[in-house]
């Protein structure tokens, strides 16, 4: 008993030890968990045993423990967890949870040894790195389509191997602000794959360059219908979407705005590729048609602008009469005061905190614009702010499931795991490509439900049952939770017989769901 | 150590020595009753008044997106309909009249059998003032019954907050078919389920691994902590109740998710009703369930999608009530669909239509009486914006079913008493 005590402090490191909590090490220790140090012994010898990962994983050796617990909604008193970010290590192990998915054990010494600045340098600066190609997907028509599964598994196994994971995370990031999804866009374009490439390239540039590319963006235009619309008979879909969920904020515009906005941005239709134009003919001869007339196939990955399409003649848009065209109605956006903090705010509430302060929201805004919307100097901006590394904001924020999963591979360094983290994000409420709703993903509390904690704790055990060959714990504890745990999970981690439970502990606790 | 107040000042240890409650300990007294489960379903509701012990269900069908309610209950004779829609209007010739100007969309077959049987309630024209156009905005709006949008709890959760003893009995309100919780059921005195697919609702590793996670996560500090310890133990609760209810279930309607719609594999209609009738006849002591069914947010190419939609609707909606039925439970289960806003009257260039309005509500059950109520929309006297104007506040649909429905105090959640809509036979009590 006396061994486990002493584990029992060092597991438990940073511990509140409010002496009215039963928090403290002491009283942790005397929690009636049932675990004892025969059972503990038991496991062990079944696990040097030769036993098979899953049995081990089974667990059967915490048969004491108790089987029903008292419904859940008495609340319990408000303890904290007690921060770390006092210490540089901690602090680099928030931004690399924040800004990328985590990292491997040897990621995370570079990065520890290099210090916070230098690592935020090396994230922000390094030239981003391309995905290698999706074979067939510039070719995809209706006559072969891009399979969902391996579109989501070319997206993971680079957010798993690449050697710039914060250009990835704002990728992701963009994914769910400037949303598209594959069902309306469908498949049959390369327009979703081509989509994920442009906003790769535009993550970390201008916001007035990355705006107009996501306007013309052939997927986008097929989702919002900017595509379809024309000056005849206009489609308010993108003009509303834009200003209310990409630039400025509900509230901040009128009816007449987006009335007039759809009016402003006409004249747009899709691209048609060489392999879709194929397609259409082959389709129309099969079926003994003519071929399309009017139709050639674009070289373009971009909308094609028709001027027959657009709207002609002054209307007002924003407070200004004119004849608009698309960049000018963009530029118009930018300009209004609302937009800087309502990309700030969005930005915070992923990367810092679920209610940014106004005045931080305001300072940061301030230099966004001043920098005319360079989203590296906002993201600098972001992360070397005090804010970023406050005390308050340890824990704050809850991983999206995309990346608990790829920082659940990488913690435990399997990189090969691309296909089943796609294929359990549906489960979890997050299949890239496919947001639920046009205002892209929900955010932190919103991802725990009753569903979603059994789907992720599911995970972690379907992982590292299928895994032949575990890397050794090695005190991941202090390297992926920063040695801050709960009492709960400081007395398991102790009482786990082998690294296989010590690592389901690990990355099923509500330590590890927290960035 | 704390307990909580329960039913009619019950305390919590009472409950578990009595065995009223669910959860593993009560698995051997609920497999007694599988015949008659709304005896034991009626002993553990865990109301928190005698008023509210009633044996009433909820069923809330979002249809997410924006229903087109001229293309659901379709003014078949009026011109400026076919004016404004000279596409989308071929619906008209083929609507099943259900009075001399409207009709029901030719695809509600099963719903209009339903009408005629006078177990269909429509109101027409259901808004609020000053609309907002934005789906966040308005599906806010409905969700917390509140249009200065100042309100964050759901009107379904504080609902059950205020009512029923939640904590102990985690399926009084569940989300089927989704992985999140709906913005309706959302209130951080209720405990909540969400199911998403309950074939695979259960712990990978088994018994052991269960144990394991329900002692991982007990007294989670932060922020989330809370919300984390009662997800895991809700999700204990949750399987322990499915194991003995799916045991005991076998549908009676003929349930499909074979669609072909954009969304609909993200929209499993059918499944989530079907998972919400297994927990109502096996007598879980659901009070409130909530499904979804998107793609609503016709902007382009309406008239097959919309066409789709209706069909896939109507024959989710008749299984349900089909199941019901055969379980003789159709009279305490009340259906009632809700949408953000109803649509432009004047069709786009994309042969679709724009955010609008007000639109229908639909209220299905063998407790309801039938018919239409509200106003027809006057295509003739739209809004400066092109829009209709509403004739009837949501919340009056709120206050029907809270108050006659459900028997619960409709002036504790809604701040206010509005006027009745009286579609629903006689109230409870």
């Amino acid at each position: 008993m006396g061994n486990q005590t002493c584990q029992a402090e060092r597991y438990i490191g940073h511990m509140n030890d409010d002496p009215g909590t039963a928090k403290s090490p002491k009283k942790a220790r005397k929690a009636p968990l049932g675990i004892r140090r025969r059972h503990v012994l038991i496991g062990a010898g079944a696990a040097a045993g030769g036993l098979a990962i899953t049995r081990v994983l089974g667990l059967h050796h915490f048969g004491d423990l108790p089987t029903i617990s008292l419904p859940g909604q008495t609340p319990a008193p408000t303890i904290d967890w007690i921060s770390p970010l006092d210490k540089p290590e901690a602090q680099v192990a928030q931004l690399l949870r924040r800004a990328t998915f985590g990292a491997t054990p040897a990621e995370y010494q570079q990065s520890v040894k290099d210090g916070f600045k230098t690592t935020v340098d090396r994230l922000i600066e390094t030239p981003v790195a391309e995905p290698p190609a999706l074979a067939g997907a510039d070719d995809a028509s209706q006559q072969k389509s891009i399979n969902p599964q391996n579109l989501i598994s070319w997206w993971l196994d680079w957010m798993l191997r690449t050697p710039t994971p914060f250009a990835e995370r704002m990728t992701l990031f963009w994914h769910g602000h400037f949303t598209s999804d594959f069902r309306k866009v469908t498949l049959q374009t390369p327009f979703i794959y081509w989509q994920n490439q442009t906003w790769r390239h535009n993550a970390l540039g201008n916001l007035h360059d990355f705006l107009y590319q996501v306007t013309i963006d052939p997927g986008m235009l097929r989702y919002l219908d900017l595509g379809t619309s024309t000056g005849r008979a206009p489609n308010e879909n993108y003009s509303r979407e834009l200003m209310e969920l990409f630039t400025m904020g509900v509230g901040s515009f009128t009816e007449d705005d987006v009335r007039n906005g759809a009016k402003a941005l006409s004249g747009w239709r899709e691209p048609v590729t060489q392999a879709m134009y194929d397609a259409l003919v082959l389709r129309a001869q099969q079926q003994g048609r003519q071929p399309p007339k009017n139709l050639t196939p674009d070289t373009v990955k971009t909308g094609v602008f028709v001027q027959q399409r657009a709207y002609v003649g002054p209307v007002k848009f924003l407070g200004v009469t004119k004849q608009w065209d698309t960049k000018a109605v963009l530029e118009q956006i930018l300009a209004q005061p609302a937009t800087a903090p309502f990309i700030v705010t969005k930005v915070l509430r992923e990367f810092v905190t679920d209610q940014p302060a106004d005045a931080y929201v305001k300072r940061l805004a301030d230099g966004f614009r001043k920098s005319n919307y360079d989203l590296k100097t906002l993201m600098r901006d972001v992360f070397t702010s005090p804010e970023f590394l406050a005390p308050t904001t340890y824990r704050a924020l809850v991983k999206s499931p995309t990346e608990l999963m790829v920082n659940m591979a990488k913690s435990i360094e399997q990189p090969g795991l691309a296909r089943a983290i796609g294929q359990a994000g549906q489960g979890q409420g997050q299949t890239l490509f496919d947001p639920p709703e046009v205002g892209g993903w929900p955010s932190n509390a919103s991802w725990i439900s009753s569903n979603n904690v059994l789907e992720r704790v599911n995970f972690a055990q379907a992982t590292l049952t299928g895994i032949a060959k575990l890397p050794a714990f090695n005190n991941a504890h202090l390297t992926q939770l920063d040695g801050v745990v709960s009492p709960a999970t400081a007395q398991l981690l102790n009482s786990s017989p082998d690294d296989a439970t010590r690592w389901l502990i690990l990355l099923a606790s509500p330590e590890f769901q927290l960035k | 150590m704390k307990e909580l107040g329960g039913v009619n000042g019950l305390s919590r240890r009472d409950f578990l020595q009595n065995g009223l409650v669910f959860g593993v300990g009560a698995q051997a007294l609920a497999s007694g009753y599988a015949a008659i489960p709304d005896v034991f379903a009626r002993a553990v509701l865990a109301a928190k008044s005698a008023a509210v012990q009633n044996d009433k269900v909820l069923v809330m069908i979002q249809l997410g997106g924006g229903n087109d309610g001229l293309q659901t209950v379709v003014p078949m004779s009026s011109s400026q309909y076919h004016d404004f829609r000279p596409q989308l209007s071929a619906v008209a010739a083929k609507a099943q009249p259900i009075s001399k100007d409207l009709g029901l969309h030719e695809n509600l077959k099963g719903m209009k059998a339903l009408y005629d049987a006078g177990k269909v309630a429509i109101v027409q024209g259901v808004g609020y003032p000053n609309p907002s156009f934005s789906h966040f905005d308005s599906i806010r709006v409905w969700e917390t019954a509140d249009p200065a949008r100042k309100a964050q709890d759901g009107w379904l959760g504080a609902a059950i907050a205020k009512n029923y003893d939640s904590a102990g009995h985690p399926l009084v309100g569940c989300a089927c078919g989704t992985t999140n919780i709906p913005g309706m059921l959302r209130d951080l005195q209720a405990t909540l389920t969400v199911i998403d697919n309950v074939n695979t609702f259960g712990f990978q590793g088994g018994q052991n691994v269960e144990n394991v996670m329900g002692t991982l996560y007990r007294n989670t500090p932060g922020i989330y902590g809370a919300l984390f310890d009662s997800s895991m133990t809700t999700v204990r609760d949750t399987v322990a109740q499915l194991r003995t209810s799916s045991a005991k279930y076998t549908p009676k309607g003929s349930y499909s998710d074979k669609v072909n719609l954009v969304y609909s594999s993200k929209n499993q209609l059918a499944a989530a009703l079907q998972l919400a009738a297994e927990l109502i006849v096996t007598g879980t002591g659901v009070k409130v369930l909530h499904v979804t069914l998107g793609g609503f947010d016709t902007h382009y190419t309406e008239l097959n999608r919309h066409d789709a939609l209706m069909s896939y609707l109507d024959a989710a909606v008749t299984a349900f009530h089909d199941d019901l039925s055969a379980y003789d439970m159709a009279d305490r289960v009340m259906i009632a669909t809700w949408s953000e806003f109803g649509r432009r009257p004047k069709e786009n260039a994309s042969g679709g239509t724009d955010h609008g309005t007000a639109s229908p509500v639909f209220l299905i059950g063998d407790g309801i009486k039938g018919g239409l109520y509200g106003e027809t929309p006057n295509l003739a006297k739209l809004d400066q914006l092109g829009n209709l104007s509403y004739a009837v506040d949501f919340r009056s649909v709120y206050q029907e079913i809270l108050a006659s429905h459900l028997g619960v105090d409709a002036k504790e959640i809604l701040g206010q008493t509005y006027d009745r809509v009286p579609f629903v036979k006689s109230t409870a009590g």
